[in-house]
């Protein structure tokens, strides 16, 4: 196991730093600066573009900026929020996305697996149809449709929750939002679930484990969800991230002060920093998700890792 | 089989859970947000005895608090809100005195000497003329980097060129504290729109000691921003989409201010904006252009002029484009009425001039623009003329230019419309677009790498200059390369010469500059833009300006 874990973390810290010098090549080389005011003389560019440290070579940025993301300093943004170090930024916004995202993939999860299971074992009835009507709209339908037609509906019309996320009653301004991100996972989860469970329980073991008198609940959880769970999982993890990175239309239509709406600010706006920033944000995230997912392969089901072949010489 | 008996019971488990946990999660939801904070209620709260605060929209975060650093409207109108310099705009955008109880100005008009009110700060202290001084040197200094550091410069400020180049020390910039309440401004030339120029947020005071002691935090949270002005912050971080003002007790007029507070929120998406306008969240709401139509017979509707003017700069080097029935040509073929009423949609205007309406008012107590027939008006029989006689004078029946045009969605729409009318209306000219992001734009317009583009200009003072200077021949935004040298006469004069001392004869000389530009289509204007806003009808006395602080809410009043 201690192999494999070591192996799996070499791979996840490669492939960071991999992605961070990718990113900041592709900056370099975008049109566009952070400073587009016409009025600019070339003096005041340079003076700015030294306070910046913009001026220096290439590589000694990157290696300046290696060594600052590694102490938690990812500069200052330029045009978003002048002068403000972004990790100030970051700190209050990157709970919010979290928080408003864990409750989507919580929430999503929950009723993803209960439809897919229901859907499972009432195979081909009416359950299953819901369940699978439910799946394709929730798929197919942009998550701004939800957003909107919940904001106009719940929000406006019945006036049940706020339209805009507001700091002063964060839970009940995130219901909103939370029901139109969860759309999509609810659907995706649901679909996978539904397929894993149909084949498991169609398997031998669950046959034993039946014949071995095992029924009820215990059937299910303990032995047909426990097999169906691996590819779930893998669909899983991807999803956590980026619902937890905060959707980035749905940041915009409630507002809410998140680390997705800044991203897209920032791009919008030449904000090398922050765009930098975020990015690696988002991959150390999916990388240290996906890890975390290896991770959990190996207690779910022994045979993967050892099937990996490290084990044995 | 045994299946069927296991799933009736597991399913009934199972939904029972789904729906106890859906329970519990909307017992939790509704619960929990009792305790709002008391603003973001759907309806009104009957409380408010006093004035009540004014929710305004925003549709984009604040970019700075920092009065020397901020640089677009949105952080001016904040930092407005909550400050106050030596002059403030009244409702027309005369210039009043704010902070600054007098003004003496010297016969060559070099000299100022401002006389400081008793003013204080949000925190007791007193403002002092230092505060002017030291907000003003950290303005001009190169170490601050602020992006409008040129209008120490645009003031005239002595040795301001000196200081902005580091070739001298702050010190030596023309302004001193006499005393505590007597702040000394010496100015190189005369500048007649000066007291316009110090009701722009870079001007404004900065208390020396409270900055040093906020350090980099300085103005990032309600203890590291100051107020002297008619509002002061309770609430604000930084790219906060919520900021709130409450009423400030220590202005200096704070009997004048009605409201409780302002609550400026972000909302970047359109529907939502009007959704919040409707249901009480917002008083006062900007409107996307394709909102327009459905709400511009609504009372609460309202039309407010900007400042930016939007035109097709020909660059006078390009083959053709030299011959000024060439360049009238194109001006007069496209349909402006079309792209303001059909594309923009949004309140812009049809812009028949150089020098944008509401921008500056004469020492006639009149609007530039009044009494000034339109220039360049749409008109394709005339345009059809004027290229007759281009053809015949240049020899040529056909000719091919390339436009540059930024890439957002509105400048790519007017583009597009303006090359097919240009191409219908002329037959023999062919306009291929080239788009590019802004940045690229202004670069090559910047480096006369281009044939036609499509560009914008911003006031950055209530005075026509800001738009008469671009044209001399030296300036570095005269993209198209004109030169005119009695035109450079009239404008330098305007600047620093005969004229600058004579209120009445600069603005007259200045309307004939601007026939100038116009005659020779240095410039062809299509639109000056617009805003489209909603205002609640128990909401009163927002002051609108093109220039500068675009709104201020001091004076007004929510019944």
């Amino acid at each position: 196991m201690k192999k494999y874990l070591l192996k799996r973390i070499v791979i996840s810290i490669t492939t960071l730093l991999l992605i961070l010098l990718i990113l900041f090549l592709m900056l370099e080389y975008m049109p566009g600066s952070p400073f587009n005011d016409e009025k600019l003389t070339v003096e005041q560019l340079a003076l700015l573009n030294q306070k910046y440290g913009l001026d220096k070579p290439v590589f000694v940025r990157f290696f300046n900026y290696v060594k600052n993301m590694l102490t938690g300093d990812f500069g200052v943004s330029y045009t978003i929020s002048k002068n403000t170090p972004i990790s100030t930024l970051l700190e209050t916004r990157l709970p919010i996305s979290v928080r408003i995202g864990g409750q989507a993939v919580l929430l999503g999860t929950i009723i993803g697996l209960i439809l897919g299971v229901v859907a499972a074992l009432k195979h081909n009835t009416i359950w299953d149809t819901m369940t699978t009507v439910i799946s394709v709209l929730g798929v197919s339908l942009p998550s701004y449709v939800f957003a909107l037609g919940l904001s106009y509906s719940l929000g406006f019309k019945v006036n049940l929750f706020p339209l805009l996320y507001d700091g002063g009653a964060p839970f009940k301004s995130s219901v909103l939002p939370t029901i139109a991100l969860c759309m999509f996972t609810i659907a995706t989860i649901a679909r996978f679930t539904r397929t894993e469970m149909l084949e498991v329980l169609d398997s031998d073991y669950m046959q034993l484990a039946e014949s071995k008198g095992i029924n009820g609940i215990r059937l299910i959880t303990r032995h047909a969800l426990r097999n169906a769970l691996i590819p779930i999982i893998t669909v899983l993890a991807p999803l956590i991230v980026g619902l937890m990175t905060g959707s980035l239309v749905i940041e915009k239509i409630f507002s809410i002060p998140g680390i997705g709406s800044l991203l897209v600010t920032a791009i919008q706006s030449n904000d090398y920093n922050v765009i930098v920033a975020i990015a690696f944000i988002y991959s150390a995230m999916y990388i240290g998700i996906m890890l975390l997912v290896d991770i959990l392969y190996g207690v779910i089901d022994p045979r993967i890792r050892l099937a990996k072949g490290d084990e044995h010489e | 089989m045994n299946k069927g008996a296991i799933n009736m019971k597991s399913i009934k488990k199972l939904l029972s859970l789904a729906v106890a946990m859906s329970l519990t999660f909307s017992l939790v939801a509704c619960g929990g947000g009792s305790k709002t904070s008391g603003n973001n209620g759907s309806g009104s709260e009957a409380s408010e005895t006093s004035g009540g605060t004014l929710k305004v929209q925003f549709d984009v975060e604040v970019a700075s608090m920092d009065p020397q650093i901020a640089t677009d409207g949105t952080s001016f109108e904040a930092i407005a809100a909550i400050t106050e310099g030596l002059y403030s705009v009244d409702a027309d955008g005369n210039p009043i005195l704010a902070i600054a109880e007098s003004a003496e100005k010297s016969e060559d008009g070099l000299t100022y000497k401002f006389k400081l009110k008793d003013a204080k700060w949000s925190n007791g202290t007193a403002v002092t003329a230092n505060d002017f001084v030291f907000a003003w040197r950290r303005l001009a200094d190169p170490k601050t980097a602020s992006e409008y550091a040129f209008m120490v410069s645009i003031a005239g400020l002595k040795n301001a060129d000196a200081v902005l180049a580091g070739e001298k020390g702050v010190e030596e910039l023309g302004v001193k504290a006499e005393d505590d309440k007597t702040l000394v401004v010496e100015l190189s030339h005369p500048v007649t729109f000066f007291e316009s120029l110090m009701t722009f947020p870079s001007f404004f005071p900065v208390n020396e000691e409270f900055f040093k002691q906020a350090g980099d935090n300085f103005g990032t949270s309600p203890d590291t921003i100051l107020a002297n002005g008619p509002f002061k912050v309770a609430s604000y971080e930084p790219a906060a989409t919520t900021i709130e003002l409450v009423k400030n007790d220590q202005y200096w007029d704070a009997a004048s201010v009605k409201l409780d507070g302002i609550q400026f929120q972000v909302i970047k998406e359109a529907q939502q904006t009007m959704l919040s306008y409707q249901n009480g969240d917002l008083d006062v709401a900007t409107l996307a252009g394709e909102q327009v139509e459905q709400f511009k017979n609504d009372p609460e509707f309202n039309n407010v002029a900007a400042g930016y003017l939007w035109y097709l700069s020909p660059n006078q080097k390009v083959k053709g484009l030299e011959n000024v029935n060439l360049r009238k040509a194109i001006a007069l073929s496209f349909d402006k009425e079309a792209i303001v009423n059909n594309i923009l949609k949004d309140g812009s205007i049809v812009a028949d001039f150089a020098v944008p309406k509401l921008l500056a008012t004469g020492p006639d107590g009149k609007d530039f623009r009044e009494g000034i027939e339109p220039y360049l008006s749409t008109d394709k029989e005339k345009a059809k003329e004027y290229f007759e006689k281009a053809k015949k004078e240049l020899g040529q029946e056909a000719f091919s230019y390339k436009m540059v045009v930024e890439d957002t969605e509105s400048a790519q729409n007017v583009a597009q419309f303006i090359q097919a009318q240009v191409q219908e209306n002329l037959p023999g000219v062919t306009i291929e677009l080239e788009v590019m992001p802004k940045k690229n734009r202004v670069e090559r317009m910047q480096a006369g790498d281009y044939e036609l583009g499509l560009t914008r200009w911003g006031p950055d003072y209530a005075d026509p200059m800001t738009y008469l200077d671009m044209w001399t021949t030296d300036s570095p935004n005269n993209y198209g390369l004109w030169s005119n040298a009695e035109y450079d006469k009239i404008i330098e004069s305007a600047k620093n010469g005969e004229l600058s001392l004579d209120p009445e004869a600069r603005w007259t000389a200045l309307k004939d500059a601007e026939k100038m530009v116009m005659d020779e289509a240095v410039i062809l204007p299509i639109y000056q833009k617009g805003n489209a806003v909603m205002i609640k009808s128990n909401v009163s006395g927002i002051e609108h300006h093109s220039v500068g602080v675009t709104r201020i809410f001091k004076n007004v009043t929510k019944n």
